[in-house]
């Protein structure tokens, strides 16, 4: 593979951008900064098509720290994650030159967008651990600016907070597994330690330990089960922030994670099993707490966690190529989606609330349209692309166990309803709000127009068995690891055919149900407890953090009191100084007889130890 | 030149002292050859080993020489020593005896890094305490003299053994000298060296600072004046950590090995303690006395773990540390000079009205969390990776406080910077801005590009491996 100076110059170029914008972004009008930052991405997406073209590149510095080099890998995985990020990520900033217009932070919007896809672009560029590790915390910080974009609101400034310290957690499991790994190995080197495990006959015993620890750092990225309460709050930024960062690209990191580190689990089947359970049980908890919420956003921000919670199914199961697949469907329509509420929260100046909706199908034609693509193609309807990929995943969990199977069927259910709830509640009935909707202008309408195809089309690259499927083998050339072995094809298509009538039956049934205005008492109930999420918040509250507050309060007065412990054997310890002070006279022979006492002292102590 | 630099502060501080009234330019343009020379012994240094060697008997029959020497980690602490004196010298607007007090420091502590005798060592780290009281005593808040009283004390209970240990070490091993050299060849064997390195440790020990001899940190932070600028000399003051690795640990290998496993454990116990009693803290002073006690517990963690990487790492945390933590506590001046106060929950959403020392902190803020790409990082990785190899479980423990770093650090800022804006505050002003530029630069370097020092420390720690018996 060829050294280019055109791989870190894609991270470069971004990061100009951000750099530019933050220090001189007062000085220009809008929606120059919007320009310019979109046009630094593009030029991103443009390299990162040239190198692909290429057939790849890389680019390494060495001994940036002592044995860790710094380089960087454009393979076919990283490739593709390079579109997506580069691609969807121009789009979502073309659109927000038109959302954020007239914010009074508008060129800071941008220097903080632009950070995060120079972030990104590390993060899926690296071929060393540490950094991506930058890019992992990186984007992490992207992602704390940009949820307390709007900091004067306090509600906003903690939601950053609160992501940022739960991310914490899972980057503590991400350095200590880099730790192990370096212990195990002595190298950090990504395609490094790819080749060392690979040809290795005896594997450490270690290995499923730093499987284990990179495993948590993807749970706090990906917001997977338990770490998964920052997510939803992270809704707090501006929605251009939510569909770039909490759906399209950052989110999948771990996803990304797992795939990169695809050598591993392959070797650790305890470990592979644990992520698939952790994706099973995420897929079901945000699939569940969809339906009792009451903002549009909030409603699209558990969509992902379920979504994210099918990709670590697939990961886990040992289709890391389906997990990518699904990352690209799902970076089309949750990127759509996402934009569509934000044109539908344009429109009614700023309401989020769907009971305060409905109707926006005849005031907002072309944004229906959108929200309904988005809505159908995440709901599974067959031939869009949410459905090509979510069939692979029930493929591959189907040929891993029967149990997986049906939990992952069943989420296929719950979220063909909630898509139709979302779709139901916003676009059809009558407004039931008092502002007057006007639909979006261009500059917002065209991204979701390409996202909208995007989403319609792209599962086509990944089609079952006879058609060629062109993603498989473009992924598997970099991750080295073929597909599980295909089942036959009549077993496929009965399978596609069962999840093709689950997702229909589920539209169908959504959108009839949720037109209706009342509902069974269990609903109502089971809705209550949805929209608190299942109390997570409450128990993460009373459980951890304010233990853990109680705690620094007590230890902060204790360590007053320590000092106060001292004072005795200070007063003790002062009137030895102040006598040994009395001895500074100035008498070399004083300080000469002082030093031999002192010896001889420690020579007794030595002796008779 | 290397005298020039390491005197040339003291000379300028007595001047400096005498005729206050030369105040800030004579103060710069002494802190500021003092940095370009720095700067150039560092360009000029041949890449390992020790270099600009100089020595002269001072009591000949005592064995006491007048005996200097720059190796990588020395030349790296000069460098950071000499960048946050002169950044505080521009920025402080204090009376000119506070400079030349701080100038006089300088020295002290270049001193401090500089020593190749074990007396002339001793001699510097003990000076180095005139000063730093003086400036509590003259400057500090209402009650300085407590705390003046309790930082006095803490250091002297631990420079007495250590005098002691001196002594032993040189006499017990037959050395004919002080000088590091004859002390390296002289190795201290049996049954004493447990306790030899005890003495040492415990004055090393107050000034990394470990629990439970941290506790003087506190007040004495709290204490001292507003500017920040006697925070910042404390805490280039807080030595201990490269004191155990060029004295302790090399001249008594055996003895380190007998407390490695207490001392491992102090390490990261204060990691993790510092960073959750930090959060607890009401004002700025505190809060970051108490996440620096967090951050020398994990550079004291990688040190510890007596390997390489471990070693490099803590060296490179606490020069980075040096920087951004005496531009926290300037920083935290510069907050207080708008605010009145130092109280975090003083004032509300200064980002809107001062976007600019809003990102400078944020920025300092996010160095002390080791976000990568900042210089706070660097460090704290490779004593992570040393310190996995020596203990996983004490790993664990002290790295937790990454977790705890995030929560206070980012509480304190948020609660200043953001929310509802309580009122408004002057943005930086030209000479604030030169600060801030240099500041970030700093970081920016230290963090993107670590190799430039990493590559100075590896021999250094690559020796000190060697001297405790192997490559673990």
């Amino acid at each position: 593979m060829p050294e280019s100076i055109l791989l870190p110059l894609t991270i470069t170029l971004p990061a100009l951008g951000f750099a530019l914008l933050g220090l001189f972004g007062k000085q220009l009008k809008e929606p120059l900064p919007g320009v310019i930052a979109s046009g630094l991405v593009l030029g991103s997406f443009l390299l990162g098509v040239l190198m692909l073209l290429q057939g790849g590149a890389r680019w390494q510095v060495e001994n940036w720290l002592p044995g860790i080099p710094f380089s960087l890998l454009l393979d076919n995985l990283s490739g593709l994650m390079v579109m997506i990020v580069a691609g969807v990520g121009f789009l979502i900033h073309v659109y927000a030159i038109g959302y954020m217009h007239k914010d009074a932070g508008y060129s800071r919007f941008f220097a903080y967008f632009n950070l995060f896809i120079a972030m990104m672009l590390t993060l899926v560029l690296a071929d060393s651990y540490p950094v991506m590790f930058i890019g992992w915390e990186g984007v992490g910080l992207a992602s704390y600016l940009l949820i307390g974009f709007w900091y004067h609101d306090r509600v906003n400034a903690d939601s950053a907070r609160k992501a940022f310290i739960v991310n914490r957690i899972g980057d503590l499991g991400f350095l200590l597994g880099m730790a192990v790994l370096w212990a195990v190995f002595g190298s950090l080197s990504v395609s490094g330690l790819k080749q060392q495990i690979e040809a290795s006959q005896a594997l450490s015993s270690l290995l499923p330990l730093a499987g284990l620890l990179l495993f948590l750092g993807a749970i706090g990225k990906s917001a997977q089960v338990p770490l998964m309460v920052w997510l939803p709050d992270a809704m707090a930024g501006p929605t251009p922030v939510s569909a770039l960062i909490h759906a399209a690209t950052m989110v999948t990191a771990g996803v990304y994670l797992l795939a990169r580190s695809g050598f591993i689990y392959v070797n650790t089947p305890d470990v592979s099993l644990l992520i698939a359970l952790v994706g099973l049980a995420t897929a079901v908890y945000g699939a569940l707490s969809a339906f009792g919420q009451w903002d549009i956003k909030r409603i699209v921000a558990y969509s992902t966690v379920s979504q994210l919670g099918y990709m670590f199914l697939a990961a886990g199961v040992g289709a890391y190529g389906v997990a990518i697949f699904h990352v690209l469907t799902h970076a089309f329509f949750k990127a759509l989606l996402f934009l569509s509420s934000g044109s539908v929260i344009h429109a009614l100046g700023g309401e989020q609330d769907i009971r305060r909706m409905g109707g926006m199908k005849k005031h907002l034609p072309q944004t229906h349209i959108h929200g309904l693509v988005g809505a159908l193609a995440l709901g599974g309807l067959p031939l869009l692309s949410g459905f090509w990929s979510k069939d692979a995943i029930l493929t591959a969990s189907f040929e891993y166990g029967f149990p997986l199977y049906l939990g992952a069927l069943a989420v296929a259910l719950l979220t063909a309803l909630y898509s139709m709830r979302w779709y139901v509640s916003v676009f059809l009935g009558q407004y039931r709000g008092q502002a007057h909707p006007h639909e979006s202008p261009p500059v917002m309408l065209w991204p979701n127009h390409l996202l909208a195809l995007g989403a319609l089309l792209i599962g086509f690259v990944g089609l079952p068995q006879p058609f060629p499927n062109l993603i498989q083998p473009f992924l598997a050339k970099a991750t080295g690891l073929e597909a599980p072995h295909q089942p036959n094809m009549g077993l496929e298509w009965t399978l596609i055919v069962v999840s093709a009538v689950v997702a229909a039956a589920g539209l169908y049934l959504g959108w009839q149900i949720f037109q209706r205005t009342t509902f069974p008492r269990w609903f109502i109930r089971f809705q209550h407890a949805s929209l608190r999420s299942f109390y997570a918040d409450e128990l993460y509250n009373s459980l951890l953090v304010n233990p853990l507050k109680s705690m620094a309060s007590l230890l902060f007065g204790a360590d007053g009191g320590l000092l106060a412990g001292y004072q005795g054997v200070a007063r003790m310890v002062g009137s030895l100084g102040a006598s040994l002070a009395r001895l500074e006279t100035g008498y070399l022979r004083l300080y000469v007889a002082g030093l031999l006492l002192a010896a001889a002292l420690m020579i007794l102590l030595g002796v008779f130890r | 030149m290397i005298h020039l630099a390491l005197f040339l502060p003291l000379v300028a501080g007595v001047v400096l002292m005498l005729a206050p009234g030369l105040g800030r330019a004579l103060a710069l343009v002494a802190s500021g050859a003092t940095f370009v020379l720095s700067l150039a012994l560092l360009v000029r240094y041949p890449g390992e080993g020790l270099a600009y060697n100089f020595q002269t008997p001072l009591l000949e029959p005592a064995g006491v020489y007048y005996a200097v020497g720059l190796d990588g980690a020395s030349l790296f602490l000069w460098l950071a020593v000499s960048l946050v004196v002169l950044l505080a010298v521009w920025l402080c607007r204090v009376p000119g005896r506070f400079l030349a007090l701080a100038l006089m420091m300088e020295t002290g502590l270049l001193g401090i890094f500089a020593a190749t005798d074990l007396v002339l060592f001793y001699v510097f780290f003990e000076a180095t305490l005139i000063p730093s009281l003086v400036m509590l005593g003259l400057f500090g808040g209402k009650e300085r003299m407590k705390a003046l009283y309790t930082f006095a004390l803490f250091t002297l209970a631990g420079s007495l053994p250590m005098l002691a240990s001196v002594l032993a070490v040189r006499y017990l091993g037959g050395s004919p000298s002080f000088l590091l050299s004859d002390l390296l060849a002289h190795p201290l064997e049996g049954s004493a060296v447990g306790l030899v390195f005890l003495g040492f440790a415990l004055a090393f020990t107050v000034k990394t600072p470990l629990f439970p001899l941290h506790a003087w940190l506190p007040s004495f932070h709290a204490e001292n004046h507003s500017s920040g600028l006697a925070d910042a000399m404390g805490t280039l003051y807080k030595v201990g950590v490269f004191a155990f690795f060029r004295w302790a640990m090399p001249l008594l290998p055996q003895g380190f090995a007998e407390l490695q496993g207490l001392l491992l454990l102090l390490a990261a116990f204060t990691a993790l303690y510092g960073a959750w009693v930090a959060f607890a803290a009401k004002d700025w002073k505190r809060l970051l006395a108490y996440g620096g006690v967090s951050h020398m517990g994990l550079a004291a963690l990688g040190l510890f773990s007596g390997t390489q990487e471990g070693m490099v790492g803590a060296l490179f945390l606490l020069a980075a540390s040096m920087v951004y933590t005496s531009g926290l506590f300037l920083f935290a001046g510069m907050v207080g000079e708008r605010t009145g106060g130092l109280e975090l929950n003083r004032v509300g959403g200064l980002a809107k009205s001062a976007p600019a020392l809003s990102v400078l902190g944020l920025f300092l803020v996010m160095a002390m969390v080791g976000l990568p790409g900042l210089s706070g990082f660097p460090g704290e990785f490779l004593a992570l990776l040393g310190a996995y190899k020596a203990s996983p479980w004490l790993t664990l423990l002290g790295f937790s406080a990454v977790i705890a770093a995030a929560a206070y650090a980012l509480t304190a800022y948020q609660s200043v910077f953001h929310q509802h804006e309580t009122r408004a505050a002057r943005d930086l002003e030209a000479r604030e801005q030169v600060f801030a530029a240099s500041m970030v630069a700093s970081m920016l370097l230290l963090g993107l590009y670590p190799r430039l020092f990493t590559e100075l420390l590896e021999p250094a720690a690559k020796q000190l491996v060697l001297l405790l018996g192997g490559g673990s």
